[in-house]
């Protein structure tokens, strides 16, 4: 990696530490690292050339999970790894979703890559936020102006490779809210090999009343469908009310239609992802279906 | 710009100047003179610069440098005693399973990651835990096989 402009690597001590540090150097530029495994990606592209200043915010005290009745909140600098052995990801049919989409990449990306992070790069391509998007995650934010703010992920995501943050912010975790009731979640990304990024990904959130009537459904999809990772309105009123039968999906997966404008590039064309996003969309919405207890 | 790092690599401390952007793979390679983690792909998709950070595989060439102050790294170098091989060396020997060598540091870092959290994995198991590793001669099998062998001597 080549910085050519970088003057200073900081490692913060403490969340405050971090913040100060962002507050003094709005004059410069300074970008925030957690686990790091995106920025070559970023530099390959010449996004980081005007780097100055880099925070480590690794030590910064950002890798607490809560794990209660409210859901999850997981810190900032918490790896996959770390995420993939909390027993509610692996046990819980309603965050079976994220699991699903932990399971992808290799170990040494799994040891490595944050939650905060993978957020923050608001990258198309990758597998997490759209299993988040599913599970109506939530971005916690301090520093800057506002001081502290929480942001919706699909608001969070505010573009390719551009997130939400003002300047003197940071992200310091990530909370996804326990659903009530009977719902489940599942994921699924196709990919061209085991360690390449995603054509198209889909993840979806569904429950279920006593009648086995959907009473909310969540279809975000993801790898390049839209310059962010986003959620599918279409699907989502289709399937609520519904009972979920064969049909339905099918009629839901093609919706999404509606809410995605795929681009081309060296994995795929536009055309192709459009076609198999309907696939990989009804696909999930099954898996996620056959989870409902 | 440089600056001073302490790194714990394969037992031996080294304090070193390093510089603000440097990889932990350069610094393994140019400054400690280690070359068991090799530059393959530089963008964290071949596995070949596979290294441990405090006991977990991570690409060594994504990272930088200087978020490690104060880590134990081991390479491949640091899984032998001495002159006695480690039991998953000796199976990669044992097994065949190198061709040009170029990945087979990276492939057994990942291997030790693999048995040291499931010591007994199935042929899936290991295909997943060397999924982060690409072999461009071998076709793989012989490295299952190895991952295999060693997993039944240990």
């Amino acid at each position: 990696m080549a910085l050519y402009k970088l003057k200073e690597f900081h490692a913060p001590k403490n969340m405050q530490e971090a913040i100060n540090i962002l507050g003094k150097s709005q004059e410069a530029e300074i970008l925030v690292l957690a686990g790091g495994t995106f920025l070559h990606g970023l530099e390959a592209r010449g996004l980081l050339s005007d780097v100055e200043e880099l925070v480590d915010i690794r030590k910064a005290g950002l890798d607490a999970i809560r794990d209660d009745d409210r859901g999850l909140l997981i810190g900032a600098t918490v790896t996959f790894s770390q995420i993939q052995t909390l027993p509610s990801v692996q046990r819980t049919p309603w965050l079976a979703g994220l699991s699903d989409a932990l399971a992808y990449p290799p170990v040494q990306i799994r040891n490595t890559a944050t939650i905060g992070g993978c957020v923050s790069a608001s990258c198309p391509f990758f597998d997490v936020p759209t299993a988040l998007l599913a599970l109506g995650a939530t971005v916690m934010v301090k520093g800057g102006e506002a001081g502290e703010r929480q942001l919706a992920l699909p608001d969070f995501l505010a573009g390719l490779f551009v997130n939400s943050l003002e300047p003197g912010e940071l992200v310091t975790a990530v909370a996804i809210p326990k659903c009530p009731g009977n719902g489940a979640s599942a994921f699924i990304k196709l990919e061209g090999n085991a360690n390449d990024l995603a054509i198209v990904n889909a993840a979806a959130y569904l429950s279920v009343d006593s009648q086995k009537t959907c009473t909310e459904a969540y279809v975000a999809l993801g790898g390049g469908v839209a310059e962010t990772a986003v959620l599918s309105d279409a699907a989502r009123q289709i399937l609520i009310g519904s009972k979920l039968d064969a049909a339905t999906l099918q009629t839901a997966s093609e919706a999404v239609t509606a809410d995605i404008s795929p681009m081309s590039d060296h994995r795929a064309s536009a055309e192709y992802r459009g076609a198999v996003a309907k696939v990989i969309v009804r696909r999930t919405l099954e898996r996620a279906i056959a989870r409902l207890a | 710009m440089k600056k001073m790092l302490t790194l714990e690599v394969n037992g031996d401390v080294h304090e070193l100047a390093v510089e603000l952007d440097a990889t932990l793979l350069r610094v393994l390679r140019d400054q400690i003179g280690l070359n068991g983690p090799k530059k393959g792909c530089d963008s964290g998709g071949c596995g070949c610069c596979t290294v441990h950070v405090d006991g977990k595989a991570v690409y060594s060439c994504v990272c930088y440098a200087h978020s490690f102050d104060g880590v134990k790294v081991t390479t491949a170098e640091g899984l032998s005693s001495g002159e006695e091989l480690h039991p998953i060396q000796a199976a990669f020997v044992d097994a065949g399973a190198v061709q040009c060598g170029y990945c087979t540091c990276g492939m057994m870092m990942a291997a030790k990651q693999l048995l040291d959290e499931c010591p007994r994995p199935d042929e899936e198991q290991i295909r997943h835990g060397i999924s982060g590793n690409l072999c461009r001669c071998t076709g793989y099998a012989k490295i299952v096989d190895a991952v295999k062998l060693a997993s039944e001597r240990s």
